[in-house]
């Protein structure tokens, strides 16, 4: 492995770099002719001409200030360049943009991408592994690095400019089940990585690393190993956090949101709320300690991860400006919750719902026992794929709408004591789903518009820009745009299922809008005159 | 097994199918294979799954080749040990894994997907192919052996029903469509257990067997000079609307364009959804279970 | 024949069929608008459209509508591994339907959404897997050739098959690549294969039966004059002279054009002295009897592999002011030809791109080549290279600029003889060139005069091949040399819009208007794209 100093004249490494045509190598041995790499402050304020981080920015709202594409406008965009990745995996990441350069991942894969050209400037292999190929959410980057999660749940540090590894650490063992296919959130001197595992009852890890060498620093159980300090998730393991979190740089709080229990559907074997799985959960980042926890599915047994985005807004509710939080979670169900104590504010469907019989006192909602899994099967509505799932959604402040693609939907759900304690423990079968865009009005939960997506539940997560677009893909294999303020359809193109969620940055006065569609990535601008 | 004859057309069951060659229209037209005939088993254990029609050795490195790769492409969906997972089916009950024979079944499947349920397709190598091939027969043959009915739902599991309750609500909420001795005459001879159950709640998606059935859903398409055209739908989405007319040409407009009304037979399956309770779910399927 | 070996076909919709058809397309001398109804469009190879919704003025307002990524599904039978899909012919666009290839692969999508409809797989026996340049259609049918030389014949509404018959023997190292070309009631097919020392021919068959009409072999009659220019028979049975590219027909004359391919042993030529008829020439046949009218050689006695398969595009232009039925051929050896059509008289020979390896024209325009430049022992520098100035992506004329395009590259290459003691009979290649420097420019041609009216050089990699299309709007359509799918200005070379594809633009693009829409289609690797103009979302 090499470490430092580049030596791209030796043979590399059995993971495999792999140079385009014509770049000066050169260029990477003398230092930096290009731009220094990313400064971790400006993740505070992130300037228009990148997206260096997941969710754009801290807040996860996915609202872009730029405005030069506009619902009067947007019809015309013209395709500015495609890049095909070449392969049969979707892109389901985000593209991470610093520099001028694009990052963007699937399985064990990184490429290097001139942002004005959508030419290929490098690409990074991982070798080949046996952790489950699902689907990758992208990179993270600090200062010259980028950070890549590999399907056997390591993480890898590279050198931004040509793609030489670091570093390598692994986050958890996968051995025994655990994969990654994170995109890591960087706060301040913290890279902070989780991981996914459904199949075994694997505690639920959130990790810490030092961003330059790697080196540990903390671990946070969502459901500790039995004998660790905190374990009270009576019996249950998971709640793994394979979504990126949020994070409020004033309360110094991260927000994540933790994954189902396993066993899955045998919930007689680990009675109880089961915290902190299906819940958003609020760390310090720099000792990785709980604040505080909400579970928006105690004792779930429907798969119904909460590892939704976190959306923190600071706004009006009820009269009262308050630093919000906003999911739409998985189990079909919105909430508000004030983010400095966890204190829930509004819980109210957004999605087809039959498995709850109200709401308790903590805002969560009661599981009905007659919707569990049972023998002769139950239907439950949404199914497991959920009311939404990790499609992000965006948040626009000038309409008040959190826009979601959900996900109307039937499944049937069964469990016997003969299907065992393990990993999923049951079969469950979707009946019938249909995707529909939902704007959710952010302080009452009531829907102000919906738009039938054309199928099965989306692929794509949501982008607003405060020029009053929304951009998304539906269910038939088009990217749309759609004007925020009542879901009407502005622009449509056919590239393809879009797999990951929308961005826009601004080069060189020119607004752009990347998409993924199938498993290539198409760039959006208004013409210019060539 | 009876199959279909080979010459195209194609069953109308199998409208939506992207890839089939014989021996795929032979396997997706079986009975569910995890169910033996008739119903209350007096075991709770599980039925056996489908028997391997045609014996197959593989050396042990192609089996260990295969779990990695399964394991790397296959395993979320269908679990590391092949037997189901993240919503993909289990595949050592498959009837097409049953069927196959060092992969001319399985390998179609694997390279064009199932777009339809959500499967997409890969592009491996021959050798990765043929591993993972392995891998899935090497499971299967482990689960043969196997007693107990891990993550299986057997016929026995889904008798909590009562037909006398599920013919009045069958009279009430289906007859308009259905009948027990016309469309639905021997229904329980032809499908049992989860099948019967999948297929009765919608009838599109999910289960062996699935498909729309007799039942395509049919559009009628006025064009701005008052042309009226009709036919099966063909395709349908935000923008365009497309059918197949009588003579089997493939027509489609932008829906701006055109007015068009769809009658979906099944949508009433769909609306149902929302109606029914679990007692009524039970006793429809206990009522249907009669119709032999 | 078993279910196993027929035709394998997949249905995304369900048909219902029946006798009655709608939208059937008879004629295929319609000008084009709302359909792309053969490889070249037209049967005059122009490969340019009347549409003026695009145009110089908007073309940069170009949108994005779809992309349509062919999925092959199971590696055909003959095959191992799984398939590449590349897209190397031109899609075929009648009654909104759109008809795209690779080899064995037949999809039918929906011309307005990119949607699939049907796909057709064909279990190959082998034959070389290069490329297919794309289907014809007449009526219900859709013809398409296969690399283990068969003519096969599908339902156009899904795919089903109809028919199929053999048009070459691939024991003999025979290949298919071409699209079918339908002049009444012929299906004219050609055939390829360069390893061993076969001779050419282009054949016809009954669109409805498959049945051969009539086969026309690329050499002439033993004992006629012609047949002198091969130094005995058996030289010239063993002749090459393939013919995969693309034909041309002028209805009036009913006269049908092609190039024919590069002389066997293809750069060994010492024991073949003479001109070699007719390879590389321009031959016009009687479609109906396949009977020879007239033959132009682009490259006598060629030895470095210059196919003269390029367009033989029809031009109704005058010569002096004189209304004149032309043809003109840009072709693989650097030279541009222009004759008279009627009679193969040639009016202009001219180089589009400068080259070393002629003397000079002989009386009938045909260039001599120099014997120093033909292929040594310790190698000649020739230019251009094997590649050629011109290869299989199609040219275009736009009669509104009387402007003939050939995207080309100009290059050197050294051209290595292999000696040994099979000397007496060379066989197959018996050599071959070693690549040096080259560069790509976009070459505007005065068809009047062969000179070059405007270069537009392309920078980035050292060669481009990619198809051209020209439209009345004034646009030309081309891919550069960094895969860009540009439009320029077709009077001046200006560049208005690009997008970058990255990825490899062979084939030529081609337009057609739908729903009032005009629609811009390319193949860049192993998709469609599909361009719009649109006002409204």
């Amino acid at each position: 492995m090499v470490i430092g100093g580049v030596n791209l004249g030796a043979s590399l490494p059995r993971s495999v770099v792999t140079w385009t045509h014509g770049v000066a190598i050169t260029l990477a041995l003398s230092g930096p002719a290009m731009a220094q790499g990313l400064d971790p402050a400006a993740l505070l304020n992130p300037p228009s001409d990148s997206w260096p981080t997941y969710h754009g920015d801290y807040s996860g709202q996915r609202h872009s200030r730029l405005t030069q594409i506009t619902a009067a406008n947007v019809h015309q965009m013209t395709l500015a360049w495609a890049f095909q990745t070449g392969q049969t995996q979707q892109i389901k990441a985000t593209p991470i943009l610093v520099n001028g350069v694009i990052y963007i991942t699937t399985p064990d894969n990184l490429w290097a991408i001139d942002a004005r050209s959508g030419r290929q400037i490098w690409r990074y292999t991982y070798p080949a592994n046996d952790g489950f190929h699902i689907g990758h959410r992208g990179v993270a980057a600090y200062k010259d690095l980028v950070y890549l999660t590999t399907p056997d749940a390591h993480l890898i540090a590279l050198d931004a400019r040509n793609g030489t590894v670091r570093w390598s650490v692994m986050i958890a063992d996968a051995k025994k089940g655990y994969w990654s296919t994170n995109a890591p959130l960087v706060v301040r001197n913290h890279l902070i990585v989780g991981v996914s595992g459904d199949f075994d009852n694997l505690p639920g890890i959130l990790k810490s690393f030092d961003p330059e060498t790697g080196k540990p620093q903390w671990t946070f159980y969502s459901t500790p190993p039995p004998g660790t300090e905190g374990a009270q998730s009576g019996g249950a393991t998971g709640g793994q956090m394979w979504m990126t979190g949020t994070y409020d740089p004033e309360l110094n709080l991260v927000y994540v949101g933790t994954g189902n229990p396993t066993p899955v559907l045998n919930g007689p074997v680990r009675p109880g709320d089961n915290p902190w799985t299906c819940s958003i959960v609020a760390i310090n980042p720099d000792t990785g300690v709980l604040a505080w926890g909400f579970q928006t599915s105690p004792h779930d047994t429907h798969d119904w991860d909460a590892a939704e985005v976190p959306v923190l807004v600071d706004a009006a509710f009820d009269g009262a400006p308050r630093k919000l939080l906003l999911q739409a979670s998985r189990n079909g169900y919105y909430f508000v919750l004030d983010r400095t104590t966890g204190k829930n504010l509004l819980t109210t469907p957004f999605a087809t719902v039959n498995w709850a019989t109200g709401v308790d006192a903590l805002g969560r909602p009661i599981p009905n026992p007659a919707k569990e899994p049972a023998r002769d099967g139950r239907l439950v509505a949404p199914d497991e794929a959920g009311g939404t799932n990790y499609r992000s959604p965006s948040f626009d402040p000038a309409t008040g709408l959190l826009v979601v693609s959900a996900h109307d939907a039937y499944g049937i759900y069964f469990f016997k004591p003969e299907h065992g304690v393990y990993g999923w423990a049951g079969a469950d079968y979707g009946v019938h789903g249909r995707g529909v865009l939902r704007a959710i009005d952010y302080q009452t939960g009531k829907i102000r518009w919906s738009h039938d997506l054309s199928g099965g539940a989306a692929g794509a997560g949501v982008l607003t820009t405060a020029s009053g677009v929304t951009f998304t893909g539906d269910s038939a294999g088009s990217a749309i745009a759609l004007r925020t303020s009542d879901g009407t359809t502005l622009w449509h193109s056919g590239i393809g299922r879009v797999g990951n969620s929308p961005v826009t940055y601004e080069l060189d006065g020119r607004q752009y809008v990347l998409v993924g569609g199938g498993s290539a990535l198409y760039a959006w601008a208004l013409p210019t005159s060539q | 097994m009876e199959g279909a004859v080979f010459t195209l057309p194609l069953h109308p069951w199998l409208r939506k199918a992207a890839w089939l060659p014989t021996a795929w229209l032979v396997a997706v037209c079986s009975i569910d294979p995890g169910v033996a005939q008739g119903r209350g088993q007096a075991s709770p254990a599980a039925q056996p799954p489908p028997p391997t029609t045609t014996a197959q050795q593989y050396p042990r490195e192609q089996v260990d080749a295969g779990r990695v790769r399964f394991s790397a492409q296959c395993g979320f969906c269908h679990g590391r040990d092949a037997a189901g997972g993240e919503g993909g089916t289990d595949l050592t009950r498959s009837a097409l894994v049953a069927a196959d024979v060092r992969g001319d079944r399985i390998r179609p499947v694997v390279r064009t997907g199932r777009s339809d349920k959500g499967m997409p397709a890969f592009t491996l190598s021959d050798a990765d192919l043929t591993a993972i091939v392995a891998f899935i027969h090497d499971q299967k043959a482990q689960a043969e052996s196997a007693t107990g009915g891990r993550r299986a739902v057997d016929v026995a599991d889904l008798q909590s029903g009562n037909a006398e309750a599920g013919k009045l609500y069958f009279d009430s909420a289906c007859s308009k469509c259905h009948s027990p001795s016309g469309d639905l005459a021997g229904i329980a001879r032809r499908l049992q257990g989860l099948a019967l159950l999948q297929r009765m709640l919608n009838p599109a998606s999910g289960g062996r067997g699935a498909g729309r059935g007799p039942a395509p859903a049919t559009v009628r398409v006025t064009t701005a000079s008052g042309q009226v055209v009709t036919g099966t739908l063909a395709y349908r989405d935000e923008f365009t609307i497309a059918l197949t007319d009588q003579s089997g040409w493939y027509r489609s407009w932008p829906t701006r364009q055109v007015t068009f009304a769809v009658d979906d037979p099944l949508q009433a399956h769909v609306e149902q959804l929302g109606k029914y309770t679990d007692a009524d779910m039970h006793n429809v399927l206990a009522y249907l279970q009669t119709l032999r | 024949m078993t279910a196993r070996t027929s035709l394998i076909v997949a249905l995304m919709a369900g048909a219902a069929l029946s006798a009655q058809g709608t939208l059937p397309l008879t004629d295929l001398r319609q000008p084009l608008r709302d359909s792309w109804p053969m490889y070249n469009g037209d049967y005059s190879g122009r490969r340019f459209s009347e549409l003026t919704a695009i145009n110089t003025s908007n073309v940069s307002n170009m949108t994005l509508a779809w992309v349509y990524r062919p999925n092959p599904g199971a590696a055909p039978a003959g095959g191992g591994g799984a398939t590449q899909v590349v897209i190397k012919g031109t899609p075929v666009v009648v009654g909104g339907v759109l008809y795209v290839t690779i080899p064995d692969h037949v999809w039918a999508v929906d011309a307005r959404t990119g949607r699939e409809i049907w796909h057709a797989t064909w279990p190959s026996r082998g034959g070389w897997h290069i490329g297919n340049r794309g289907v014809a259609l007449l009526g219900r049918t859709v013809y398409v050739e296969t690399p283990d030389c068969n003519l096969v014949a599908l339902d156009v509404r899904d795919g089903r098959e109809k028919w199929r018959t053999e048009i070459c023997d691939l024991e003999q190292f025979y290949y298919a690549s071409a699209a079918p070309l339908i002049v009444g009631n012929h299906v004219i097919v050609g055939v390829s294969g360069d390893d061993l020392d076969i001779p050419g021919y282009l054949q016809a068959h009954d669109p409805d039966t498959g049945a051969r009409q009539w086969r026309w072999y690329t050499h002439p009659e033993p004992g006629t004059p012609e047949a002198k220019t091969w130094p005995s028979v058996d030289a010239m049975m063993h002749g090459g002279g393939m013919t995969w590219g693309s034909s041309t027909y002028d209805p009036e004359l009913n006269l049908l054009y092609l190039g024919t391919g590069n002389p066997q042993p293809v750069i060994n030529g010492r024991k073949r002295q003479g001109d070699n008829l007719y390879t590389e020439s321009i031959v016009a046949l009687n479609p109906d009897t396949g009977k020879l009218a007239w033959y132009f050689q682009s490259s006598p006695h060629d030895t470095h592999d210059w196919d003269a398969t390029q367009t033989p595009v029809l031009i109704d232009g005058d010569i002096n002011g004189q209304p004149r039925k032309l043809l003109a051929q840009a072709s693989r050896n650097g030279w541009f030809f222009l004759l008279d059509r009627t009679n193969g008289q040639n009016i202009v020979s001219a180089e589009y791109v400068k080259t070393n390896w002629t003397k000079g024209l002989d009386a009938k325009g045909q260039p001599i080549p120099d014997p120093a430049k033909e292929p040594q022992p310790d190698g000649a520098l020739v230019s251009p290279n094997q590649g050629g100035g011109q290869n299989w992506p199609p040219p275009s004329f736009s009669p509104n600029t009387g402007l003939f395009y050939a995207n080309a590259t100009r290059a050197f290459s050294v051209y290595y003889l292999y000696e040994n003691e099979n000397d007496e009979k060379p066989q197959g290649w018996g050599g071959n060139d070693r690549s040096g420097w080259s560069e790509a420019m976009l070459q505007a041609i005065d068809y009047k005069t062969g000179k070059v009216a405007w270069s537009h050089k392309w920078t980035g990699s050292s060669s481009v091949r990619s198809g051209l299309l020209t439209t009345a709007g004034n646009v030309l359509f081309a891919g550069d040399a960094s895969s860009n799918f540009v439009a320029l200005d077709a009077a001046t070379g200006n560049p208005l819009w690009h997008a970058g594809l990255h990825t490899s633009l062979t084939n030529g693009s081609i337009t057609y208007v739908l729903d009032g829409i005009q629609h811009v289609v390319v193949g860049a690797g192993d998709s469609l794209y599909a361009f719009v103009l649109r006002g409204r979302p």
